[in-house]
């Protein structure tokens, strides 16, 4: 078997575990809920968003429905992985793993992938079912093209998800700080981003929450750089030409990117170093 | 003499401790661990590791499975001519490790568990069915791995250990948990390993059963090796004796008569027995006791125990270690204004 042969192995008897988990059942529902409803329910042709905004296109639909990607399927993320490294390491199963001929890069890039595609493979499915509500509802496909970068960013945000819960379960001893560093991290990026955009802005001199001020617009495109959640926003406003919010496509890739490495490197690193 | 499969050379490690401080929360400080340990494994061979608690005995075998990186010395691979420095993986591939006690739990099967080990050694799935078999857990192999007993648990933990037919096995506690018989097939189990020219070593703290089973001894105590060789070869380089037990009904005779050494004996003298315990063997006693009429119970030849031995080796008797695990794990370390430096 070939070394990648082998974490694909691997990362899949991972994602069956918890494919097939409890908490799976019980997220599943709730899940279904957000996503699928969500599209539903901004694609309803009667529908007024508040300011009178009406969705025009189907892309606008999904970008308004990947709330429930941000609320729902992310938290998910962070449910089904937290204890990807720290239960196996309170239970001894780890020390037996770490003791394996298989590198311990291979095993981490195994736990990555397979915590990955249990919370990935529903969360497409409900996508695709959202892709084919708008359908319905409104008569009309979205294009290929965004279609494309809807599935791909929603597949990143949740990896980043994934990554920041398994290094936390990878450096925490005790099962309930990795779910607290979770959900905390989670609250930060989902709730707080906003408090944090307030208070620099404050304290940058620029007038808070004004919509048409550009330096407002601007400031705020750019600090979500450095949130997942605003990434994956920007990612799907690359679809939207009449958001412009100052920050290019390649910049939103860019740090697409960032987010993609930096955590991966940090977790494949901690695990070459873990102690069991 | 044994071929030697694997030698530890000179190998340390210490932990790194948290130590806190409020200007540097983040602080570490190096802690206990093993100094400069020196161990050949000979092929066929079992070696048993014993020492009190915090000896070290966990994390030499952890340095031996390639679990905890080396700070200083080498692991050898000794090939016909010559020795060769091994990598970690190159050392897990030659590698069976069973750690302590491993808490197998969920949903998984005990067969998916063992097959989810064996492909991270590209293990064929007919020989993870014949190694359940081989630990006795043929009929539970689809079993969740919640609904097993402690036992079966470190049956399933063995089995792991011995995928990829290891030449070297490590064991840690492997007795714990194992209800008599299995405790008995267990040893059975290894005397059929080394016959086949698998190298082992225990580390238990069932030290009276251990000795029935290995060839070698290895004495820890503080992160070192204080001594290594047969169960004679250690004795002698203690300078500890047979001690010979003697006892018999009413009265004890008077010893001092028979034997040179009076601070070597140690009677005890019950309601109706006596028994005298002697440090020093006296040619010819035996004879003399007959010949005076003195009525014998039994005599008993022994070789010095582990617990003897690991007394004499640490300098310490069974009152002083007792159970203060305190006085027995923590290093001598050098310290620089009253901290660890």
């Amino acid at each position: 078997m070939s070394d990648i042969s082998r974490i694909m192995v691997f990362a899949k008897r991972f994602m069956k575990e918890r494919l097939f988990s409890t908490r799976m059942y019980i997220m599943l529902p709730i899940l279904a809920l957000f996503i699928p409803g969500m599209a539903w329910g901004f694609s309803d042709p009667n529908i007024v968003l508040p300011g009178g905004h009406q969705p025009e296109s189907p892309m606008e639909v999904l970008f308004y429905a990947s709330l429930g990607v941000v609320f729902g399927a992310t938290m998910c993320a962070v449910l089904l992985s937290y204890d990807s490294v720290s239960r196996e390491r309170a239970s001894g199963v780890l020390e037996l793993r770490l003791s394996q001929p298989m590198p311990r890069s291979h095993q981490a890039f195994a736990m990555i992938l397979g915590s990955w595609q249990a919370i990935l493979i529903p969360t497409w499915i409900l996508l695709l079912l959202s892709v084919l509500v708008v359908r319905y509802r409104m008569g009309e496909w979205p294009s290929s093209t965004d279609s494309l970068v809807y599935f791909l960013s929603t597949a990143l945000i949740l990896l980043w998800y994934v990554l920041f819960t398994i290094l936390a379960s990878s450096y925490t001893r005790e099962q309930g700080t990795a779910i607290s560093f979770g959900v905390g991290l989670w609250f930060l990026f989902t709730f707080l981003w906003a408090l944090v955009t307030t208070m620099v802005a404050y304290a940058s001199g620029v007038s808070i929450g004004q919509e048409n001020d550009a330096t407002w617009v601007m400031l705020e495109g750019g600090l979500d750089l450095l949130s997942p959640n605003g990434v994956y926003h920007h990612l799907l406003e690359t679809r939207l030409p009449q958001i412009d919010r100052g920050i290019a496509g390649w910049q939103s890739w860019s740090m697409a990117l960032a987010w993609t490495i930096l955590p991966t490197w940090l977790f494949v690193r901690r695990m070459e170093k873990i102690l069991p | 003499m044994e071929e030697v499969v694997l030698r530890l050379k000179d190998a340390t490690y210490r932990h790194s401790l948290y130590a806190p401080t409020t200007f540097k929360p983040w602080r570490r400080i190096r802690g206990q661990g093993i100094f400069s340990a020196n161990i050949s494994l000979r092929k066929g061979s079992i070696l048993g590791l014993v020492g009190p608690n915090g000896a070290g005995k966990t994390t030499l075998l952890r340095m031996m499975a390639g679990i905890l990186p080396l700070e200083d010395g080498t692991v050898l691979d000794s090939t016909e001519n010559d020795e060769i420095t091994l990598s970690h993986e190159n050392l897990r591939e030659k590698i069976g490790h069973m750690p302590e006690q491993v808490r197998w739990q969920g949903r998984k099967t005990v067969r998916d568990a063992l097959l989810e080990i064996g492909e991270m050694r590209n293990i064929a799935e007919s020989r993870v069915d014949g190694l359940l078999k081989l630990v006795g857990l043929e009929s539970r192999v689809d079993a969740r791995l919640n609904e097993l007993s402690q036992g079966m648990r470190q049956r399933l933990t063995l089995a792991a250990a011995l995928l990829g037919s290891p030449k070297i096995l490590l064991l840690d506690e492997p007795l714990n948990g194992l209800d008599p018989v299995a405790a008995a097939a267990f040893v059975l189990l290894l005397g059929k390993l080394t016959d086949k020219g698998v190298s082992i070593v225990i580390s238990s703290h069932q030290v009276e059963g251990l000795v029935q089973i290995i060839d070698r001894l290895a004495l820890m105590h503080r992160g070192q090796i204080l001594a290594e060789g047969t169960m004679e070869e250690i004795a002698q380089q203690l300078n500890l004796n047979k001690k010979t037990e003697i006892s018999g009904p009413g009265t004890a005779p008077d010893f001092r008569k028979y034997v040179s050494d009076h601070d070597s004996i140690d009677i005890e003298q019950s309601q109706q027995n006596w028994r005298v315990v002697l440090s020093k063997n006296e040619k010819g006693l035996l004879q003399k006791l007959v010949s005076d009429g003195v009525d014998l119970t039994t005599w008993i030849d022994r070789s010095p125990n582990v617990i003897e031995m690991l007394c004499a080796a640490t300098g310490q008797s069974i009152e002083d270690v007792g159970l203060e695990v305190s006085s027995t794990s923590v290093m001598p370390l050098r310290t620089y204004r009253g901290e660890e430096e």
